[in-house]
């Protein structure tokens, strides 16, 4: 098994990105057994994986756009991206694709997030043993069917939970339980066509609501274990759901029905008046109700820095100098504004020396210098006559 | 945030170096990744060239960062020490605060420097043209709070609204006026901006730090004292709406008034307290078909509140009334509308609480998200007495459910009183769960921000302390007690106690000597109650003789205290109590001299010491077989009348050889105690 993942290693790797576009089924995989792999990556949170997953779909409209133009033969991979883009035609070889894919994106994703310096293939290893490790700790959550999943997922999964030594039926069935969730989660954010609402978002307030029941149920329980002092818990678990059923939530039940919700959020013009001073003091006693001590230097450092006391990071030698934004490059490189003039001759050379001298000035704006330009062009032209004769063209 | 920027910005020198063709719009992409990005970036460019030719190459935008944003970054990687004081505290070691009222003083004397310098800086600008900043630093150089513009003029009026010169401002009006010059609406109302502001009162001279007036209060008087506080923080103390001040009579001289005018002049007389002229202005307001703003209406419905003589429904329905009104003229309500509402129904006691949960309802409803001072208030309406505490005990725990893990910015300026009074609920039900709840609300964000100013503070984590030595394991208390002290609070002596208490519980005694030397780095040398405490669980029990000699040591340093403290008091007093547990300690970690030294202390002071001390002096003058010392003993209890005295004379008669001059001595004191065993009880009950 070490030699096959290994094998497969150095390529997956340099080809990571067109891997990607394996379409969101793939990714999801990926995503599993990522998130499967405890130890090392365990710090990582439900709300991080479903952002890099995130991220990593939103990469894919680039990227399966480039790989359109390509010839279909040369990059396998290009096979799948399309693939699971019209998941109606199947082909043979796919399922071999796929379970590459996601072998490959498997070990890299998990050795991209840990950052180790390790040799990957042990690493690899290591996190396959823990994978399987963890998927064998919950056999029983192997859940039953596998309509909603397309075929070949399904048999890449197999093929992944017979490539590994332990129990393969759990391992296959628990690898297709997370594939559903994920294509579930993925069509839903297909279906739903809210571009703001992302889906990191909805999995992290799922997560906050989830937390938050937990602590509803516990709460009561050490309430009353403290007003009564018995020990029989199982008693007291009782009488606090009891207690939670009956009493309400304050959020919840009778409002001051005065308003409306619609006539609060619809956006009245504003009339754009000067804050009057009512305003300036509120801002105030804002600001000073979260004041505190500097916790350290570089917060008192911070202060000096909005009082103007020290000098700004990056410390540059543009400190104090502020030209309405314009950047170094257009104080310096000037000679755009030489269009106009005659590509040679001593009307050319005089004007690069005046350009010349008037990038390295400090002292004028990029305005005043392309104002200076500006008069040398009007005063050739008033000059043309004197120029012909001279047998100088201007223009 | 300050993280989040760093690692951006590191990132920037990863993404340089990626010639990659796609643009990579999400700056949030871990950054780990680019690593293998620079390596497989080179196939799809082979794989490329000769199918589509080359890509396109952008390159990414220039990033401009905040000037703070390196600051932030290594901002966030400094954590708390928490063996030293407060990073605002460090200064020459010998300055360097160790108990909350030094900590206070420290942070007056440095304000007050400032403030100071800046005073000078300011009234002689003359003295300091040099300006030696290269660029220029504006805020070193001086203010001018003078009005430049002489002549009389509506810019002058402008220049003098501007510097908050109230009364300079109403002269030039007045004068103005004289000379017939009209003055435009727009600087009439922000003169009277001014005036209703300030309550026609010149603006104390304030440098951005206004003294509170907080004495080392008790925890229990901080909430009352706070409303206090805060009402005198505000600009004007105490400054009440007088009838017929400029501000009236410039608004009665308006040729045209508009909404703003009537405005501002509501809200002053409602600041300034005179909530009876206020809604008959309103009324007038109304009579003249303009609208008032939101933040007339909170005004107003301050000013319902405010009204005396009204029962509670009353004011209630007038504030319904109010709302309905608002809805009426399509004024959208905001947060310190309902905050005003919930505010005001705080004194309603048990009246308002129906409400309150309705008005936070109406606020969830549209959509409005309640600030930490909302829930402050909706704590002080459901908890105001401790002992009432019990009917809505479920309150806080829906309101913490809500709040977890969210993170703060100011709306309300009561938003810093949350978490104080979050936690003195916590203290009163005894929650331990939820304390550590309202701490990691506290620990979440940057919402450590709104624990307020160093009073708050120190409520606070007194209150949190005490409940963790109440209900923690020792263990766990020790470690918050590393951790908080001294580098978050000073503990109140209360707090100490608490500790000791905890101590007992759980058998740790030991540790003892070390909270004592702890009490007096942090200012409780002379707090007897303290000192009684640490004092009676040392000598309660007999221990180990190697904790007897650390005990006795430490009973020794604290019977120094007591001398000091004689010293600086005109009339020593040494109390009954200590000087039998100081005396106890010496005895049993065999520092004999010094025992005996302390029953002269007794004789001194005339306090009477107890049985058991007496019993363990003979004890000990068996131990040392001293016949003199026991004579000692027994003469002492007899000077004393003690009952005890009786049986002290026939131990001495029997554990020592006594000479015959010392029974005699002995049967003469018997017989001076039957004679008084009369009043020989009131004694006991005394001494004990």
């Amino acid at each position: 098994m070490l030699w096959r993942m290994s094998a497969v290693l150095p390529l997956r790797l340099l080809s990571r990105l067109p891997l990607c576009s394996g379409g969101p089924e793939a990714l999801a995989a990926a995503v599993v057994l990522l998130g499967a792999s405890p130890g090392a990556v365990r710090f990582f949170s439900l709300m991080h994986l479903s952002r890099a997953q995130n991220n990593i779909q939103r990469y894919f409209g680039t990227s399966s756009v480039i790989y359109n133009k390509k010839d279909e033969q040369s990059v396998p991979t290009h096979e799948i991206s399309k693939e699971t883009e019209s998941q109606d035609s199947v082909k043979e070889n796919t399922k071999k694709d796929l379970l590459n894919i996601i072998k490959g994106m498997k070990v890299e994703l998990s050795t991209v997030n840990v950052q180790t310096t390790k040799p990957p293939n042990r690493r690899q290893l290591r996190s396959l043993e823990a994978t399987v490790g963890r998927l064998q700790r919950a056999p029983e959550d192997a859940p039953k069917k596998s309509e909603s999943l397309s075929p070949e997922l399904v048999a890449a999964a197999s093929a992944v939970a017979d490539s590994l030594p332990f129990d393969k039926q759990t391992t296959k069935s628990e690898l297709l339980r997370q594939l559903r969730q994920h294509e579930e989660d993925s069509r839903a954010q297909k279906e739903g066509e809210r571009p703001k609402v992302s889906f990191s978002n909805i999995i992290s307030d799922m997560k906050v609501a989830k937390s938050a029941t937990a602590r509803v149920s516990t709460r009561p329980v050490h309430q009353i274990q403290f007003d009564e002092g018995s020990d029989d818990y199982g008693g007291q678990e009782k009488t606090a759901d009891l207690r939670k059923s009956l009493r309400k939530n304050i959020f919840k039940g009778k409002r001051l029905n005065i308003f409306d919700l619609k006539a609060v959020t619809e956006e009245a013009p504003e009339a754009e008046t000067a804050p009057s001073l009512w305003d300036v003091e509120f801002a105030k006693q804002l600001a000073a109700v979260n004041e505190q001590p500097f916790q350290n230097g570089f917060e008192e450092m911070i202060q000096w820095t909005k009082e103007g006391k020290l000098w700004e990071f990056p410390i540059n030698n543009e400190a104090g100098f502020d030209d309405d934004g314009s950047e170094f490059y257009e104080h310096v490189f000037l000679d755009k504004y030489l269009e106009d003039f005659p590509k040679q001759g001593p009307i050319r050379h005089f004007m690069e020396l005046v350009t010349c001298g008037l990038s390295k000035n400090p002292y004028l704006s990029v305005k005043q210098k392309v104002e200076h330009i500006e008069w040398f062009k009007n005063y050739f032209n008033e000059k043309r006559d004197i120029l012909k004769d001279s047998n100088i063209h201007f223009n | 945030m300050a993280a989040a920027a760093s690692a951006r910005w590191l990132r920037v020198r990863c993404r340089l170096c990626l010639p990659l063709k796609s643009r990579r719009a999400d700056p949030c992409e871990q950054a780990p990744s680019c690593r293998f990005y620079s390596e497989s970036a080179a196939l799809p460019n082979v794989e490329g060239a000769d199918v589509t030719g080359i890509e396109e190459v952008i390159i990414p935008k220039r990033k401009t960062w905040d000037k703070v944003a390196v600051l932030q970054a290594l901002a966030s990687t400094v954590n708390r020490d928490t063996t030293a004081a407060p990073y605002a505290f460090q200064d020459d070691p010998y300055l360097i605060p160790a108990s909350s009222l030094e900590s206070r003083s420290f942070l007056l004397a440095k304000k007050s420097g400032e403030n100071a310098a800046k005073f000078i800086i300011n009234s002689h600008p003359k003295y300091f043209q040099k300006d030696i900043a290269e660029p220029h630093i504006p805020c070193l150089m001086p203010e001018y709070f003078e009005p430049q513009i002489e002549d009389i003029s509506e810019a002058a009026l402008k220049e003098r609204i501007k510097l908050r010169k109230v009364k300079a401002s109403v002269d030039m009006f007045d004068q103005l006026l004289q000379a017939g010059t009209t003055v435009s609406l727009e600087t009439t109302n922000s003169l009277l901006d001014l005036l209703c502001y300030y309550g026609d009162q010149e603006p104390s001279a304030d440098y951005h730090f206004q003294q509170r007036e907080q004495s080392e209060e008790s925890e229990e008087a901080t909430e009352e004292n706070n409303e206090k506080s805060r009402k005198k923080a505000g600009p004007q103390l105490g400054v009440t709406w007088r009838a017929k001040n400029n501000a009236e009579r410039i608004f009665a001289l308006m040729p045209e008034k508009n909404a703003h005018s009537y405005c501002t002049m509501i809200r002053g007389m409602v600041k300034h307290r005179a909530p009876v002229q206020a809604l008959n202005l309103y009324t007038e307001l109304l009579n003249n078909r303009l609208r008032a703003d939101v933040y007339t209406f909170n005004a107003v419905i301050e000013a319902k509140a405010l009204m005396v003589n009204e029962k509670f429904e009353e004011k209630w329905n007038n504030i319904l009334e109010l709302l309905k009104q608002m809805v009426a003229q399509k004024v959208k309500p905001n947060l310190q509308t309902f905050n005003t509402i919930l505010k005001c129904l705080r004194r309603f006691y048990a009246f308002g609480r129906l409400p309150a949960l309705q008005t936070l309802r109406e606020m969830k409803a549209i959509g409005i998200e309640p600030s930490l001072a909302t829930y402050h208030y909706i704590i002080q309406l459901f908890y105001q007495q401790e002992s009432s505490a019990k009917g809505s005990p479920l309150i806080i725990y829906d309101i913490m459910n809500e709040v977890m893990g969210k993170k703060f910015s100011p709306k309300d300026p009561d938003d810093d009183a949350f978490f104080q009074s979050a936690m003195r609920v916590c203290s009163s039900l005894r929650d331990l769960e939820l304390a550590y709840q309202v701490h990691g609300l506290l620990n979440t964000g940057d919402n450590w921000k709104f624990i307020g100013p160093d009073n708050r503070r120190n409520f606070y984590y007194s209150r949190f302390f005490s409940l963790l030595c109440l209900m923690e394991q020792i263990d766990v208390t020790l470690k918050w007690y590393k951790d908080l002290i001294p580098s978050v609070f000073f503990p109140h002596s209360q707090t100490l106690i608490d500790l000791l208490q905890a101590l007992d519980v759980a058998n740790r005694l030991e540790l003892i000597p070390q909270i004592w030397k702890d009490s007096k780095e942090y200012g409780h040398t002379y707090r007897s109650d303290l000192k009684e405490e640490i004092l009676m669980l040392m000598a309660r029990d007999q221990h180990p003789p190697e904790l007897q000699v650390a005990f006795a040591d430490c009973a020794a340093d604290i019977k120094s205290t007591y001398e000091n403290q004689d010293a600086r008091q005109t009339v020593p007093d040494w109390p009954a109590n200590p000087l039998n547990y100081i005396a106890v300690l010496f005895l049993r970690a065999g520092r004999t001299q010094e025992a005996w030294k302390m029953l002269e202390l007794f004789r001194k002071h005339n306090k009477i010491p107890r049985n058991e001390l007496l019993n363990e002096f003979m004890d000990n003058a068996k131990a040392s077989s001293s016949p003199d010392q026991a004579m000692e003993v027994v003469k002492l209890a007899s000077a004393f009348s003690l009952p005890i005295c009786e049986s002290l004379t026939r131990r001495v008669m029997a554990d020592f050889t006594v000479s015959q001059e010392q029974k005699e001595a002995l049967g003469n004191l018997t017989a001076l105690t039957s004679d008084s065993d009369s009043d020989s009880d009131s004694d006991i009950s005394e001494g004990k």
